[in-house]
């Protein structure tokens, strides 16, 4: 079983994987998507890709590792 | 002295690579209104394609085009090879319109289109990042950012068909 964890436990550098298998490092954390506030995104932007992964608010995220591990 | 090169949007459309590799021939583009969208064929929104179709049918013959631009970065909702984006487009949407070759429209690396197309503001105001799969813009004839549509947007809502002819030739 994959590692998972809350939503609201995600932080800056936690590197997670989306469902699609593509993994991120999370540098942005936006509280809302689409302007709802159940929902929070993730978001890389850095030299090495850019990419946007919603999640809800209440849910569990899938988690490679935590930042500065 | 160097060579001095004037770059509109339309040169950049111009230069794009299409699905199959190939360079989108210019004519799909020249001289017409085009409603560039990043799709994506996994996302909650991709039976967007319905739409941006009947518009391709309802515009198509005269001076407009949608352009499909299939992106990875939401998600990973378009994982797929070229052949099976343009597979998935063709056979479950029927989709006719073009499709350019998979491109970033965020970040660091984002293709030049969306240079310009990013730093358009939407009704709001609000310019910036594309916010997920099936953000719209509409690029006049002559080359000009005329206007941007969230991805909530439906194809055929009142406020996308009116700029589409607001710019068509003779409106």
């Amino acid at each position: 079983m994959p590692d998972t964890i809350k939503t609201t436990e995600v932080r800056v550098g936690d590197r997670l994987r989306a469902r699609s298998g593509v993994e991120m490092t999370v540098t942005r954390i936006d509280q809302q998507f689409f302007g709802n506030d159940q929902m929070v995104a993730f978001v890389e932007d850095s030299a090495q890709q850019w990419f946007k992964m919603p999640a809800p608010r209440d849910g569990e995220v899938e988690l490679v590792s935590r930042g500065g591990e | 002295m160097p060579e001095c090169r004037i770059i509109s949007v339309m040169s950049v459309i111009n230069e794009l690579t299409g699905i199959n590799g190939d360079p989108i021939d210019p004519s799909v583009v020249d001289g017409k209104a085009v409603l560039v969208v990043n799709v994506a064929s996994k996302c909650g929104l991709t039976p967007q394609y319905e739409g941006l179709e009947r518009l391709q049918q309802r515009y198509g013959d005269t001076a407009f085009t949608v352009l499909g631009v299939p992106c990875n970065q939401f998600a990973g909702q378009e994982p797929g090879t070229p052949e099976e984006i343009s597979q998935f487009c063709s056979a479950t949407y029927g989709a006719t319109f073009p499709l350019t070759e998979k491109l970033e429209v965020n970040g660091q690396h984002r293709h030049p289109l969306y240079d310009w197309l990013a730093s358009s503001p939407d009704a709001s105001g609000e310019a910036g990042e594309v916010q997920w799969n099936f953000e719209k813009f509409l690029v006049s004839p002559g080359g000009e950012v005329v206007a941007r549509f969230r991805p909530q947007v439906d194809p055929e809502d009142d406020q996308v068909t009116s700029a589409i002819e607001r710019v068509l030739p003779g409106s």
